[in-house]
């Protein structure tokens, strides 16, 4: 009966408790490890770049705000100018099937040709597990990770968060801001921000 | 009248009157998936006085635009305004919007139908005049699954007189049920508070009866999280509502701002002081 008891608090604990320990990485913990299949038929494993600096992107290419940043060669600028420095890049497409966003790697490598984009790859993550786990709310959503795998900035790209191309010049890139402090050894001073644009297109979300 | 420069000129004094013709409801322009249109309340507008002009949003089922603080995703609608010299327009008084989302992302806005409200100050040196033109320039993302960016010029022709302003009877219901909808002032003697725990802010709210519904929708983004279902615990004197914090708020905060929303049109604006004292009953 103990041993009933017991295993029915377990049981309990697992299927109730479950949506509760898929806790969310926050600013200053370390990024949940995950491993990704690029659109290039590569695995990457987070944690084969602890030493270096990551940058993760939430990417929807149907929305008005990830196409603001790419239309404009915003993003591919900031992809060409950080992977330059040794910084890595992953872009993450989080939309799950039939949704908006939703590519196969076919589809993501003839965008990335035509866009000129140059992340060091484009994960996808049709199963929305990366982005639940870091907890991406929009595109384009900006994470910035460091060499220790702690998480050192989460948010908006940017400090202007609309959909039109005119406010890129003259805004402040908080990516930016974020790799330059941190390469200085410097401490971030914005770690978090709103990340504003489109909702992530999950699996499941009908919004 | 067989004159043709008569004629001419008859017909052309015709379609000026027509142009002149004060409108105070123009008809409405598409958006993406809806329409908006930009109504007077009064029929005219007198100089020293204010008056309000509305954004009336239709949408087609399933589909918003987003309040003030649009929450997660999103962005509220902005507006340019082409104001004749002596008019000048104040800050939208926006109604109180509904949480939109599901568990994990959630927004704030409007869906079907809204209408946002605008005060027009006018100079008290203004001129009168048969028909002075307001415009305004309107950017909108509307959403359902995906978001499309819109945008609409709207314009209203109105006269100035110095007579008592007088409602637009056609207008009038839109902005009766606008104003209905608008978050007011919570009563003198309403007490809140907020106290400032670990991953929490627990706002308790006496109002002299037990409430057993209460929302909240701050006006300042990343201090709560949108997401987060709001704890009610009714109390005999009120209630205490849970909000966790949000996880973009890396410094305490010395005030919460926002709409307290009990029931459908009975929103209150609340902006109180955050103590870290336990929480007082």
């Amino acid at each position: 009966m103990k041993r009933f008891i017991l295993f029915s608090v377990l049981f309990a604990l697992v299927v109730l408790g479950s949506p509760l320990l898929i806790l969310a990485a926050k600013v200053g913990e370390p990024a949940p490890d995950f491993t990704g299949t690029a659109s290039n038929n590569q695995t990457y494993h987070l944690a084969d770049y602890r030493g270096k600096f990551v940058v993760l992107e939430w990417h929807n290419n149907g929305c008005p705000y990830t196409r603001k940043h790419y239309n404009s060669g915003n993003m591919q600028k900031l992809q060409k100018q950080w992977t330059a420095q040794g910084v890595v890049w992953f872009t993450i497409l989080s939309s799950a099937p039939g949704k908006q966003g939703y590519v196969d790697a076919n589809g993501e490598n003839t965008y990335m040709a035509k866009m000129g984009a140059a992340p060091t790859a484009a994960l996808l993550d049709p199963t929305g597990t990366i982005g639940h786990s870091f907890d991406a709310k929009t595109t384009p959503q900006m994470i910035v990770i460091n060499p220790q795998g702690v998480i050192i900035y989460d948010g908006a790209i940017d400090n202007r968060p609309t959909d039109d191309v005119k406010d890129i010049a003259g805004a402040t890139n908080y990516v930016n801001l974020a790799l330059g402090q941190a390469l200085a050894g410097k401490p971030v001073e914005t770690a978090a921000t709103r990340p504003y644009g489109c909702s992530v297109k999950y699996k499941g979300s009908w919004f | 009248m067989r004159n043709p420069i008569k004629v001419l000129r008859f017909f052309s004094c015709f379609l000026l009157v027509l142009i002149l013709l004060p409108d105070a409801r123009a008809s409405a322009t598409l958006i993406p998936h809806g329409t908006v249109d930009f109504v007077a309340e009064n029929q005219w507008i007198t100089p020293g006085q204010q008056t309000y002009l509305g954004i009336n949003f239709q949408l087609e089922n399933g589909w918003h635009i987003y309040w003030v603080n649009p929450g997660d995703s999103g962005q509220p609608p902005r507006v340019e305004w082409h104001l004749p010299t002596g008019l000048r327009a104040g800050e939208i008084e926006w109604p109180a919007p509904r949480r939109l989302g599901n568990s994990t992302i959630v927004d704030f806005g409007y869906d079907d139908a809204v209408m946002l409200l605008v005060p027009i100050r006018a100079s008290s040196a203004l001129p009168t005049n048969p028909a002075v033109q307001l415009g305004v320039q309107l950017r909108v993302l509307v959403c359902r699954e995906i978001c499309i960016p819109g945008s609409a010029q709207l314009s209203l022709t109105l006269p100035i007189k110095s007579m008592p302003p007088e409602v637009d009877a056609r207008s009038s219901e839109l902005f009766t049920a606008a104003r209905r909808s608008l978050p007011r002032r919570a009563p003198g003697d309403w007490e809140f508070h907020v106290s400032d725990l670990k991953d929490s802010f627990v706002l308790t709210g006496k109002l002299g009866r037990q409430t057993t519904r209460a929302t909240f929708f701050p006006f300042e983004e990343s201090q709560v999280d949108n997401a987060a279902p709001q704890k009610v615990v009714p109390v005999a004197t009120g209630f205490q509502l849970t909000l966790r914090k949000s996880d973009e708020l890396l410094k305490p905060i010395k005030r919460l701002k926002g709409v307290l929303e009990l029931s459908p049109n009975q929103a209150y604006v609340i902006d109180i002081a955050v103590s870290d004292d336990p929480v007082t009953r």
